[in-house]
């Protein structure tokens, strides 16, 4: 953003291309590489910190243990002991998500999961996964998911189509939340930002008016962290219920 | 689950730190098998992203609903009356998706035994 006074709050939503491999179409973009940035800090972070493999754990270690008993626990709460088979795939979405959420909040970094195809894509993953292993597990039994116990013959017609209907919303409603809570915030964010830079360009009265949305930006920012973690507890945790369908298909 | 202060606490009696770890692990697998399914899913979400939720999840249904119904009509060439019906169908598979949210919630934070909003007994059964 060249000219100060003109405030583009989808701006830090542009992707652009850093290489491309060649004419296949294949291209390595800003998103890209914030997804591979998020991924090598989890992975070095978590290989950091229990490099030791204390029995006292240190700082680090005891962060990082806490991050696997929350995910542990939200497994277990939502798909029972059964469910922990899926621990590893949850507990790394749940770091994605939230360290993509919090790379998002440092200033000039791209919010990989500001954009729609991206977190649909990781609710689709989920749902692959219920529907895969669902079928793997239980056959044809599986469908009984859409069949509720103790609803009489007459109605099923009605009641199945909404029940499908109500499953393959699932992936929508998951991505959505996600997209909408991270792009609503960072527009916000800017815009609010924007206002500082806008009126403070006005003279004594527009800098004495541009502490208004200065506060405004910064409860927004505080707002922004608690959202971005909130959002990755939703996340995970709505994964593991509907994992939890796959483990225990009927209802 | 060691607090890192551990290393600095007085070395007492070796019996006494063993048997006071063997309580606390003790302690841990009886919550851990007292966890019961479906309970903690909502349990500390915030007002607004409660309020997201159940929006997210009532739209995402009839959005749903009404693309599959214009996929279908597009298939068949029926248009509009797939589309129509499976409109309808979304929104009831809306209210289905809000009635299981609200009432997971509800299951999360139990409503005060007191309380004049209270179940009774007999509404309980309406959505097992």
């Amino acid at each position: 953003m060249a000219d100060p006074n003109t405030v583009d709050p989808i701006h830090q939503f542009a992707i652009y291309d850093i290489f491309t491999l060649g004419d296949t179409g294949i291209s390595f973009s800003n998103s890209s590489l914030f997804m591979v940035l998020t991924v090598g800090t989890i992975a070095a972070w978590l290989l950091l910190s229990t490099a030791g493999r204390k029995i006292i754990p240190n700082r680090a270690q005891a962060a990082s243990e806490m991050l696997y008993e929350f995910v542990a626990n939200m497994v277990r709460g939502a798909a029972g002991t059964e469910g922990m088979k899926f621990f590893p795939f949850v507990f790394s979405l749940f770091m994605f998500v939230l360290v993509a959420n919090y790379f998002g909040m440092v200033p000039y970094f791209f919010t990989v999961t500001s954009h729609i195809i991206v977190t649909f894509a990781l609710a689709m993953l989920v749902m692959v996964v219920v529907i895969g292993y669902g079928f793997a597990r239980h056959g044809v039994k599986f469908l009984k998911l859409f069949v509720p116990a103790g609803v009489p013959g007459y109605v099923l017609p009605i009641v199945v189509p909404i029940e499908v209907i109500s499953f393959l919303s699932r992936p929508v409603s998951l991505s959505v939340r996600l997209f909408g809570n991270m792009l609503a915030g960072h527009i916000t964010l800017k815009v609010f930002a924007g206002f500082v830079v806008t009126l403070g360009s006005l003279g004594f009265l527009g800098v004495l008016g541009a502490v208004l949305p200065l506060i405004m930006a910064v409860a927004l920012t505080a707002l922004e962290f608690m959202v971005s973690t909130v959002q990755a507890y939703v996340f995970a945790v709505l994964a593991s219920m509907y994992l939890n369908d796959a483990v225990h298909p009927s209802h | 689950m060691a607090e890192p202060h551990d290393t600095k606490r007085p070395t007492g009696s070796v019996n006494r730190e063993t048997s006071d770890l063997a309580s606390r692990i003790a302690a841990a697998q009886r919550s851990r098998e007292g966890a019961e399914v479906g309970g903690a899913a909502a349990r500390d979400m915030t007002a607004l992203s409660r309020a997201i939720r159940l929006g997210s999840e009532f739209i995402a249904a009839i959005l749903v609903g009404t693309g599959l119904g214009y996929l279908i009509d597009s298939l068949v060439g029926t248009r509009p009356w797939a589309m129509l019906v499976l409109l309808l169908l979304g929104f009831a598979a809306g209210i289905v998706n809000v009635t299981r949210a609200v009432a997971e919630m509800n299951n999360a934070a139990p409503v005060p035994a007191r309380s004049e909003l209270a179940p009774d007994d007999e509404d309980e059964n309406d959505d097992k």
